[in-house]
């Protein structure tokens, strides 16, 4: 799921060529994001639209050759000329009448053009990673230039980039994944080149090779003409291990410009891929610079005056973080009287919070969703964590550049993020930004592969949790405190991949235990009949509730259990079932049957877990584990693909003893009605779960303020 | 010890009164850190210099009747006018064509004037805690009887020109307290009360009197009549200048306006790094 869908779109023709473009906010000025086409498209952009559409009108096109746009076959349809009136075209189209330009690699000349030659129009030229013969290309560019048009037999490397294997078969593909595979030195970059491969293959090698052919870079007397006549302010960002761009034409057309470069140590060339937050800064940051916008109405607390403050982040996929976030809060709060807590969350954790009466940062409305994303992502009854996790990329660094500005205004003594991925990611790409103390909590460690993924998602899996290490071991003051809400036996006995420590050893070494955290104190034996009492249950019926969770992902799990009522009713009269659905699936939308209670939202739903004489759940941790600590019998089905579920939680239940776990596809209506006969009501003995969870916790942050 | 030493200085004569100036760093644009009150001279911008001379030409002057430059004794010395041609004069010995302007206190008043006649020297202006008279006067301050004689005054009164006469020690002592409300000040105190003994109770009483003619209805004309950027930066705390006169300024000229929550009226000496990272900040927008 994209992080922002734009506010318009449109198409605009000229000749008899369509060229698409997305309009996204409405701030000033606007900015036009002009892409290397059509090796690639506006989603090139992904990674920086949101934040600065969230402060400019930002419009981005794909460019005549890929994406919405046509893809026209033959030279003179790709003359700078016909590219440039593209552009106009696309800011008349879009009502803008001046716009600062930013524009990657071989688009930077059509930028320049633009600026040079129609100047009331641009503002400003932001030029990644220029294309532009200034200085010297690369010597192996060379080589492969002169032999552009010459047929080439089995070539490797750079010379893959000649028209006659574009038109081999696969050709273009083999040099495409060469190419970007050249472009990402940058480890872990794995999300991004498959990005990039899957756009450049978007167009195909006909219109790669007219573009080329028509492109009709200027040679270098005009290249220096050409930025010498740039009169507006120019910003040029360049990586210094750009295998297309070499550093020194980024540096000579900062000169030619009288324009600043700013010099990416180590980065390749896609920054804005790779290392969006930095370039999202360094484009406000321009951008506020030229056109002064930048000073306005606020307010700077002295450093003594200020109240302590905490910014609290519950992870939003579903609700399991939220109760345990506000049991820590509370203690929290009890242990620093005089704390304030600013949440930044989102639907539906801010249903929790709100029934709290917990404060909710307004900025918490920018979040792009989580779990919206999730739910798009999953399939009946399964749900790829990891790889809906990486493929959440655009929406994490969105949401991380939301927090940042929140943090840099709110001086905070101390960020709480339980398992904020974007924080803890991002602030260790780009360590500078962080603030106060960071407190990161998880409940588990270390993505596994599911077997069916074969070696490449364990390679994939192995090389995310290579990267977190990494991260930590550079960079061991950005967490200032990890806390693992659990125990050490909680955690698996595998290893983080090939290679790679085995997780419980990392863990024990870079946590702190705070013991599993249920945010609530089971009812004693003395206690249930009250408690029954006034959630409406009967002595003499058999309550079974069924809950999914948060996230929207359970309707398979609800259909097939409802399917099971009439089975399970026959069997046991006095059996009474209560279907929770959450707070995003409508319970009106299933069919009413006889007998069977539909629910949506149930604020503090462990009331009835505890009160339960059944529970049939998926297999989150916090649903399974409130169910543990209250010793009620329960069904659990982990969602397929769903590691998390497959692997650690199960794991965890294990170790107490807890649950019955189920095969969803395995499992039909017959087999859960035999089930809930056979264990509703039924005694259990699990291991006992900690009752101070959220002291401990509480106490570990409390010492950072 | 200073942090650093000016790259250049000079005297620029004017009107028969010497005005000492001095030069730092080469960058673009420049700044130029105008003098307030004669109370203090422009040491009092010792806390920006450094920093700001890494990154902007920087100019700071001292005000007629403070530091090295002329005390001359009569009240029309010192009318907003005159600070400001010093300023032009300052900038014409300097080299400097156009500025970002940034003042304390009442340089605000000099500063409108130099925003308002002088604009082609002018790129934008920094007001910091400024004297801007479109407001009323704090409350404590109503007490004040300047001309008048009063048998022993206390507080505000002290602000008095008999009293200057006698106890002009006194009176600075009680306004730097006023200046400097935050707590673990003292060292902001001394260097206040060092600076305004440098000079005495009549120089200061003529420069009082100098601003007398700066009235509501000349600040708010001069404050409509800046057509440049503008931001206000004032404490909410500010025990000297009340902070709606920062917030009736930056309305007034349509600039923005930075709150320092819990700051008095010297925020460039007690709050320094903000104050010039603010600064810097304002200043950027002008750096090509």
């Amino acid at each position: 799921m994209r992080a922002r869908l734009p506010d318009r779109e449109g198409v605009v023709t000229r000749g008899a060529v369509h060229v698409g473009f997305e309009i996204f906010g409405h701030g000033e000025p606007a900015l036009l994001l002009i892409p290397a086409s059509p090796i690639t498209h506006a989603r090139s952009w992904k990674g920086i639209v949101p934040a600065l559409a969230r402060r400019f009108t930002v419009v981005t096109t794909d460019g005549r050759g890929t994406g919405r746009s046509d893809r026209p076959r033959t030279p003179e349809h790709y003359t700078p000329a016909e590219v440039t009136a593209d552009l106009l075209a696309v800011l008349d189209a879009a009502s803008v009448d001046r716009a600062v330009l930013v524009a990657h690699c071989h688009a930077v000349p059509w930028a320049l053009r633009l600026a040079a030659d129609h100047p009331e129009r641009v503002a400003g030229v932001v030029a990644i990673a220029p294309n532009i013969a200034v200085a010297p290309p690369h010597p192996y560019a060379v080589e492969a230039e002169r032999r552009w048009a010459d047929p080439v037999d089995g070539p490797a490397g750079w010379s893959m980039r000649n028209r006659h294997f574009w038109r081999q078969d696969g050709g273009y593909r083999e040099w495409i994944e060469f190419f970007f595979d050249q472009q990402l030195p940058e480890a872990h970059s794995t999300k991004q080149y498959e990005d990039t491969v899957g756009w450049a293959l978007e167009t195909d090698a006909e219109a790669m090779i007219a573009e080329r052919e028509g492109r009709a870079a200027p040679p270098a007397g005009e290249a220096e003409a050409l930025g010498r006549r740039v009169r507006c302010p120019v910003r040029v960002l360049h990586g210094s291990d750009d295998r297309c761009q070499p550093v020194a034409r980024g540096r000579r057309l900062a000169e030619l410009t009288g324009g600043d470069l700013v010099r990416l140590e180590d980065a390749g060339h896609l920054p804005q891929s790779r290392d969006p937050v930095k370039v999202t800064r360094l484009i406000t940051e321009f951008v506020d610079r030229i056109t002064g916008v930048s000073m306005h109405t606020t307010t700077w607390t002295r450093g003594p005056c200020r109240p302590k403050r905490a910014l609290y982040l519950s992870s939003p996929i579903g609700l399991g973080h939220a109760r345990r976030d506000v049991a820590v809060a509370r203690d929290l709060k009890r242990l620093r009287p005089g704390l304030e807590i600013d949440w930044l969350a989102q639907h539906p954790v801010t249903t929790v919070l709100d029934a709290e009466g917990e404060h909710v940062h307004p900025a918490s409305q920018w979040l792009a969703s989580e779990s919206a994303h999730v739910v798009s992502e999953a399939k009946e009854h399964d749900l790829h964590c990891f790889q809906a996790l990486r493929r959440m990329d655009e929406i994490l660094v969105a949401n991380f550049m939301v927090f940042q500005e929140v943090v840099e205004e709110g001086g905070y003594d101390v960020v709480i993020g339980d398992e904020a991925w974007d924080v803890d990611y991002y602030w260790h790409e780009n360590p500078e930004l962080k603030r106060g103390q960071n407190v990161w909590l998880t409940d588990f460690v270390g993505y596994l592969p599911m077997p069916d993924g074969g070696e490449r998602e364990a390679f994939l899996t192995a090389d995310y949790n290579a990267e977190m290490i990494e991260h930590i071991d550079r960079y061991p003051w950005i967490r200032d405190r990890a806390i693992f809400v659990g125990n050490d036996d909680d955690i698996v006995p595998d290893t983080f991949g090939e290679d790679l420590p085995p997780i419980r050893d990392w863990t024990a070494r870079h946590f702190s235990y705070s013991g599993y955290i249920t945010g609530f104190t089971p009812p004693g034996p003395d206690q249930m009949a009250a408690l029954r009492a006034e959630l409406g249950y009967r002595d003499d019926e058999l309550v079974c509730v069924v809950s999914v969770g948060g996230s929207g992902v359970g309707r398979a799990l609800i259909e097939k259990v409802v399917a099971a009522y009439p089975l399970a009713k026959k069997a046991i009269p006095e059996l009474r079932m209560i279907v929770v659905t959450g707070p995003r699936i409508d319970p009106a939308t299933f069919p009413p049957r006889a007998g069977l209670e539909l629910r949506g939202y149930v604020h503090r739903l462990y009331q009835h877990l505890c009160a339960c004489d059944l529970a049939i759940v998926q297999g989150g941790l916090t649903t399974t584990m409130e169910l543990t600590a209250a010793k009620r019998p329960f069904l659990y089905f982990p969602l397929g693909h769903h590691f998390e579920q497959n692997f650690h939680v199960r794991h965890r239940l294990d170790r107490y003893g807890a649950g019955t776990c189920m095969d969803y596809l395995a499992t039909d209506p017959d087999l859960i009605a035999a089930r809930i006969a056979e264990l509703a009501g039924k005694p259990v003995s699990y291991r006992d779960v900690e009752t101070d969870g959220a002291t401990r916790a509480a106490r570990l942050i409390a010492e950072l303020i | 010890m200073r942090a650093r030493y000016p790259d250049g200085d000079g005297i620029v004569a004017r009107d028969g009164v010497e005005i000492r100036y001095e030069r730092y760093g080469q960058g673009r644009p420049a700044i130029l850190l105008l003098p307030t009150w004669s109370l203090v001279h422009s040491r009092h911008w010792k806390m920006q210099v450094a920093y700001l001379a890494r990154h902007f030409t920087v100019v700071c002057f001292d005000g007629r009747g403070s530091g090295g430059s002329g005390r001359p004794p009569e009240p029309a010395a010192y009318t907003d006018a005159q600070f400001a041609l010093d300023a032009i004069a300052v900038m014409d010995a300097a080299g400097i064509e156009t500025a970002v302007l940034v003042s304390v206190s009442c340089g605000a008043l000099w500063a409108l004037r130099l925003g308002a006649e002088h604009p082609d020297r002018v790129l934008g202006a920094v007001f910091i805690a400024p004297t801007a008279p479109l407001v009323p006067p704090l409350a404590e301050r109503r007490v004040q009887r300047f001309g008048e004689v009063l048998d022993d005054p206390v507080g505000w009164q002290t602000y008095n020109a008999r009293y200057w006469k006698t106890h002009y020690p006194e009176f600075v002592t009680f306004f730097a307290g006023r200046i400097f409300t935050e707590p673990h000040s003292t060292k902001q105190i001394e260097d206040a009360i060092g600076w305004a003994l440098e000079i005495d109770g009549e120089t200061l009483t003529a420069a009082h009197l100098g601003l007398e003619c700066c009235d509501a209805a000349s600040t708010q004309r001069l404050a409509e009549g800046v057509a440049r950027p503008v931001l206000v930066i004032h404490g909410t705390d500010d025990a000297v200048r009340g902070y709606a006169e920062g917030v009736a300024l930056a309305r007034c000229t349509g600039g923005a306006l930075v709150s320092l929550a819990g700051a008095g009226h010297f925020p460039q000496a007690r709050d320094p790094v903000r104050v010039n990272l603010l600064i810097k900040q304002f200043a950027d927008r002008f750096r090509r």
